[in-house]
């Protein structure tokens, strides 16, 4: 049987070595039909990022890429399982927040003595771009971008409520002048001000851990210990349930629910990521749709310091690849080819990993770029863990029965602290 | 075909070698055995030998030494806490209903109006209702694992609505489309399709369904000038929500096992009940409800082993929200095993469900042998 094996695999090297190199590919950001190959042309994540991956499998001679299904809610599941049963895809996308459980079990592979090989320059990359797919000295992957929470800002409204000065949004300094505007734009227009997912997706988990960081806290510390039942916690919560006790805010919007509301024109700012510029920016320019006058501004500090929420999207390559160069090879030439295509990945919205691009002016005059540009700076993250995923699980159920069922928040905090001890302790 | 004669092929060995009845019938299940061993019985055996180990899903698959052997602990982690106490009355309510479950099948069996097997299994169902409320954390003590056994009362809670639901509906959706005509067939295929959808499917068009925003429901609630109610976000509505979706969905198969029921119901024994002036809601009462009783503990039965295995409508249509009111236990266990790669508790809690299950299936058994 081994030998039966062994020979067709030889037989097919002999066949396909002719032929393409055929390299599979994971990736989420959702499906595009028709992506085309114009990298320059596409809009909106799915098909921004299909349209790089069908130039790369027409341009990069001698490799074709398969492309696998793309769907967002199970994507680490499939990623696990797939590595689980020896059958990973050849590269695949991943947040900087799982290489602690990836790269800690030896499943990426280490790549820093191949990058130069097929053109790619470490030195280019930022300084949190490196930071974001090394581990324990070694570079595990290729980054893509840097994406963090943003304020997006319908300027109708605030215009309405007197909230613009000098054509740019008044956004608060405090939680009381959070309230104070969110009432003046309730009393000028008779929206809401602050629309977000806070029933489905993490969103709102992102925006109380950016009020915690703002008061120089966290959720738990670098070694190890849950830190979630506190003033800094409870201030951060306040903050924003204080809209929803006095009808400000709807926290029963989920994603899809809260980005409508905000595309109708029916809230003053949405709470997202920066993933979706370029979509809202095509959207508030057709007639139809609510919104016109589309602004993006800074996740406002509302105490001590600057922070929002932030992740990196980077590629890697499974550790066991390395065994078939030739295929080995064929995953990072497709790794430069999307290192190469950094500033059409930024067209989304996302911020640009390479100093070059970020210096370049085809970046700086992409469509409100000059309007975040503090971003990067306040750019955070919880600490490493192997468990981020869980962690993430029970703060969104915490927070989610503060302001969907009515918990309170002294028990929803020590609820959440304990357990996220015990995923800690694990 | 000769070949399948027994006579033949004895005739051709040139002596008598027939096989006997038993090696036969093993002989002819021996492919379905094998595949049953290969893809049944192996991976339960292993996923309770998995279950006995501290197992990283990822850790093992690229060193199969990652994996310790921990006893039981992964079922105290689960199921037990520190400072577990027992109580009569813990939870008054449904150590209550126990009780008198218990009670009442006593009582019922003596003067004979339930059949053993039935007395047995609402003793037992009613006892282990009594039993498993009363453990509670004492003092000081906690559960080690908070989200297990609310999780197991959702899923409990879960199968509690579906399965009436759907046993009500599909009886008398059977029961008004047993009729020959042609419109009948039309509605009856019409019904039976719903079932033929995947959960995908089904919870797509649900969640459009229940969209505050967009959805039917919200839109009629507008139109007689209510708030449209947020289904899947809202604590009071969520588990309703995915309760009407699942009942839509598995409709069809109840309704179809009814039909089949109903047609064996002889005709001349509502003809015999019409002249003792029993028509429409007396005789469905009085003949053809008697006559179905088998049918329904059956489909009641298949239902609760299914609907114990909900998966996709919670993970797809809540998440398991909002604040963990529509968790379920197979959600809990595809977490636990694939997102926290903790193989060896999901196993723990697998083999807990497989006992429930089993539960099921042997009462299934001693029902389905029952006066025969």
């Amino acid at each position: 049987m081994k030998t039966i094996l062994i020979g067709a695999a030889v037989a097919a090297t002999v066949v396909t070595g002719a032929t393409a190199q055929e390299v599979t590919l994971g990736r989420f950001f959702g499906a595009c039909e028709d992506a085309g190959m114009d990298t320059k042309a596409s809009v909106g994540e799915a098909c921004i990022i299909q349209s790089i991956i069908n130039a790369a499998d027409a341009e990069i001679e001698g490799v074709s890429i398969n492309t696998l299904p793309t769907d967002w809610g199970n994507y680490y599941d499939q990623i696990k399982a797939a590595y689980a049963g020896g059958t990973p895809p050849d590269v695949h996308v991943m947040h900087r927040h799982r290489v602690p459980e990836f790269a800690g079990l030896g499943a990426l592979a280490e790549i820093s003595g191949d990058l130069e090989s097929v053109g790619i320059d470490p030195s280019d990359w930022t300084a949190s771009a490196r930071d974001a797919v090394t581990y324990e000295g070694g570079i595990y992957g290729v980054p893509m971008d840097l994406h963090a929470n943003l304020w997006h800002v319908n300027m109708d409204i605030m215009a309405e409520a007197g909230l613009v000065d000098d054509g740019a949004p008044v956004l608060p300094s405090s939680p009381e002048e959070l309230l104070e505007h969110a009432q003046m734009v309730k009393d000028a227009t008779g929206h809401n001000y602050l629309a977000a997912d806070f029933a489905q997706f993490p969103i709102g988990v992102r925006l109380v851990l950016a009020l915690m960081w703002q008061q120089d806290a966290n959720i738990f510390s670098e070694d190890g210990t849950a830190t979630i039942d506190n003033g800094a916690a409870r201030n951060a919560v306040t903050a924003i349930t204080q809209l929803f006790d006095a009808g400000l805010a709807d926290p029963q919007l989920n994603y899809a629910d809260s980005q409508q509301s905000f595309l109708n024109g029916e809230a003053a700012v949405l709470v997202n990521g920066t993933w979706v510029v370029d979509f809202y920016s095509a959207e508030a320019a057709k007639e139809e749709v609510g919104l016109d006058n589309y602004y993006v501004a800074d996740f406002p500090t509302l105490f001590e310091q600057g922070a929002t929420w932030a992740d990196t999207h980077m590629w890697a390559i499974p550790s066991p690849l390395k065994s078939d160069e030739d295929k080995y090879m064929a995953a990072l030439k497709v790794l430069a080819f999307i290192n190469d295509h950094n500033v059409d990945w930024a067209r989304t919205g996302h911020m640009a990993v390479r100093t070059s691009v970020l210096e370049s002016d085809e970046y700086n005059n992409l469509p409100h770029r000059d309007e975040y540009t503090g971003t990067a700076r306040i750019a955070r993250d919880t600490p490493p863990s192997e468990r981020y995923g869980a962690i993430q699980d029970v703060l969104n159920r915490e927070l989610q029965a503060i302001w969907l069922t009515g918990k309170p928040v002294g028990d929803a905090l020590a609820d959440a602290e304990i357990e996220v001890q015990d995923l800690l302790d694990r | 075909m000769a070949n399948t004669d027994p006579d033949a092929g004895a005739a051709r060995a040139g002596r008598k070698s027939y096989l006997s009845q038993s090696q036969a019938a093993f002989l002819l299940l021996l492919p379905f055995l094998a595949v049953y061993a290969l893809f049944l019985v192996y991976p339960f055996f292993r996923g309770f030998w998995i279950s006995l180990h501290d197992w990283n899903l990822l850790a093992v698959a690229f060193n199969p030494d990652a994996k310790e052997f921990v006893g039981l602990r992964n079922y105290e982690r689960v199921m037990w806490g520190r400072n577990i106490e027992w109580a009569a009355f813990a939870s008054p309510l449904l150590q209550g209903v126990g009780l008198l479950g218990m009670v009442a099948a006593a009582v019922l069996r003596y003067r004979g109006r339930i059949s053993r097997a039935t007395a047995v299994a609402l003793a037992t169902g009613s006892a282990l209702l009594f039993l498993l409320p009363g453990f509670h954390p004492g003092e000081d003590g906690r559960w080690y694992d908070r989200r297990f056994w609310p999780t197991v009362g959702n899923t409990v809670l879960f199968v509690g609505l579906t399965v009436p639901g759907v046993t009500l509906t599909a009886l008398i959706l059977a029961a008004a489309m047993n009729r020959e005509t042609r419109a009948m067939s039309v509605l009856r295929t019409l019904f039976f399709l719903s079932q033929v959808l995947s959960v995908t499917v089904v919870t797509l068009i649900w969640q459009i369904m229940f969209s505050p925003r967009q959805g039917l429901i919200a839109n009629i609630t507008e139109a007689f000038g209510g708030t449209p109610i947020n289904w899947l976000t809202d604590e009071q509505f969520a588990m309703t929500a995915i309760v009407i979706a699942t009942i839509w969905w598995s409709l069809g198969i109840a309704m179809i096992l009814f039909l089949a029921g109903l047609q064996d119901i002889s005709k001349d024994l509502y003809e015999a009940a019409a002249l003792d002036n029993a028509t429409g809601a007396r005789a469905f009462w009085h003949i053809t409800l008697p006559n179905l009783k088998r049918t329904i503990t059956l489909v009641v039965i298949l239902q609760i082993i299914l609907h114990f295995q909900v998966f996709g409508q919670s993970h797809l249509m809540t998440q398991g929200g909002p604040n963990d009111t529509t968790q379920v236990l197979v959600r809990y266990i595809y977490q636990t095993g694939f997102r926290d790669s903790e193989l060896g508790r999901a196993s723990a809690m697998a083999v807990f469900l497989f006992v429930i299950m089993g539960g099921f299936s042997v009462l299934q058994f001693l029902v389905g042998r029952e006066k025969e």
